[in-house]
């Protein structure tokens, strides 16, 4: 590639999509020919910040990966997790890390966290307009201009749409989405949101063949991550097997039953 | 029938030469050295948003001196360069010679084929490590680029500066020595430059894939009072 340069009025502005598009470095997007997918991913607003919580399993006819990475740092304050075929979340995340930083670097300011999500909207728009519903993201971060977690989840048709609650995406989301309606409370704090996370996804793995739960045998868990004032951060593996193996034990103990207590 | 009139080749680069060396001597000098850690470039700069000195990649920096709209220009197109180069291939294939002979080569072409040459100096510095090394990549308006082995000056007055920045600092010291020689260099014997005047950016290893900062009027107050 050499020099970019633009004359003003056909200049992409600070935008790495209409840049790329503009320099001819995407082509048209791929058909999605049943390459592996299904997932579940949750993300869950507490006080004083958001818990994602993801699992690892990447799944065609067979199992393909068992330690997928789902949610990615889209940059110090925003995590971003896909649902959906793989090939084309994994460019979705990269082009999203990627259109944040360039932005940034090209004005000098950093974007709001409501123009990151916007700034989704039309890539999926155009990522699922030959086949639907391909890649769906999940948008999770800490605002700090209104210093508040956020969350923001997107249909396949490109609308975005802010959760005051919590919002799932992928193939466990039914069995997710129950545990989160009956444990969410507006006063989580960070240990409750964690919990009730790990649980949503504990309930989706255990129903949802697509999604991988805890693997106690290869030690490979879910990705757990907070966003807060204090920007990304990512629970190490062995705090994330000590949430997974509570719950796990909690359940050895009633035989399987969730029990009257959600737990 | 239209008339051309002959113009020496000698008297045209001679002619388009003093005009661009005209637009950069109306502005303020740039100094970037290469200190202990990695690499500070200091600018004399009164405004605090239209700056002189900007991220281009992980370890890669762009300063630029002369006419603004002409350097900030280059410097976006640096940025879309090295996104779209990292992009294409991975992160590490990005490197700063690349850019910098693109760079000389757009300013070169103006300045002999332009309808007018640019009137702007650009610095390419990168900071190393163990693939690639620390350096300072110099590009005139003329299109000729130098590799500066310890520090580069852009502007009018570079050869002062210059001879006043080898006097101080003989070898790479930490940055608050590096940076006070800086700002003396900038400044000379009769004049001192306020803090609000100054900006100031270093590459360095901090933990992060990033390593270009900016460094506040007070975190720079507390470097050369230190």
């Amino acid at each position: 590639m050499g020099l970019p340069l633009f004359r003003a009025q056909d200049d992409p502005g600070p935008s790495f999509v209409h840049f790329a598009d503009a320099a001819g470095l995407r082509g048209p997007a791929a058909l999605d020919g049943g390459a592996p997918h299904a997932t579940t991913v949750v993300a869950v607003r507490y006080v004083g910040g958001v818990v994602m919580v993801g699992d690892r399993q990447a799944t065609g006819n067979y199992i393909a990966s068992r330690d997928v990475r789902k949610i990615e740092p889209a940059d110090r304050f925003t995590a971003i997790a896909i649902s959906g075929s793989a090939a084309r979340g994994i460019e979705f995340i990269r082009m999203a890390q990627l259109s944040f930083e360039h932005y940034e670097k090209m004005t000098d300011a950093a974007l709001t966290l409501e123009g990151k999500a916007n700034y989704l909207s039309p890539i999926i728009q155009r990522n699922n307009l030959s086949t639907p519903l391909v890649v769906l993201p999940l948008l999770a971060g800490w605002d700090r201009g209104h210093e508040m977690g956020r969350i923001f989840e997107y249909d396949g048709a490109g609308g975005c749409y802010e959760r005051q609650d919590f919002a799932t995406i992928g193939s466990g989301s039914p069995f997710a989405e129950s545990a989160l309606r009956l444990g969410f409370r507006v006063d989580l704090d960070r240990a409750a949101a964690l919990e009730l996370g790990a649980l949503a996804l504990y309930e989706a793995g255990d129903n949802d063949p697509s999604t991988g739960g805890p693997d106690f045998v290869r030690n490979i868990f879910p990705l757990m991550v907070t966003v807060d004032q204090d920007g990304y951060y990512e629970l190490s593996d062995d705090e994330t097997a000590t949430h997974f193996r509570t719950i796990a034990e909690r359940r050895t103990a009633s035989g399987g039953v969730a029990g009257s207590t959600l737990r | 029938m239209s008339n051309f009139f002959y113009v020496a080749p000698e008297q045209m680069i001679k002619d388009r030469a003093e005009f661009a060396q005209k637009g950069i001597a109306r502005g303020r000098s740039i100094l970037a050295a290469i200190y202990d850690r990695g690499v500070v470039m200091v600018a004399e700069n009164t405004s605090a948003s239209l700056n002189k000195i900007s991220e281009i990649y992980d370890r890669i920096a762009f300063a630029g001196v002369g006419r603004y709209n002409e350097f900030d220009r280059l410097r976006e197109a640096g940025i879309r360069w090295a996104d779209g180069t990292g992009y294409t291939y991975s992160r590490e294939d990005v490197d700063a010679r690349a850019l910098a002979n693109y760079y000389a080569q757009h300013v070169g072409d103006m300045f002999s084929e332009g309808p007018k040459p640019l009137e702007v100096e650009i610095l390419v510095a990168q900071l190393g490590n163990q693939f690639r090394a620390t350096k300072l990549y110099r590009v005139a308006y003329e299109g000729t680029i130098s590799d500066e082995p310890h520090f580069a000056v852009l502007g009018g007055d570079a050869e002062t500066i210059k001879g006043r920045f080898a006097a101080t600092e003989t070898s790479p010291a930490n940055l608050a020595v590096t940076l006070r020689h800086a700002v003396d260099a900038l400044a000379g014997a009769d004049r001192t430059i306020p803090v609000s005047d100054l900006e100031v950016a270093i590459l360095e290893d901090r933990g992060s894939r990033r390593t270009f900062s900016r460094l506040s009027d007070a975190q720079v107050s507390e470097l050369l009072s230190g």
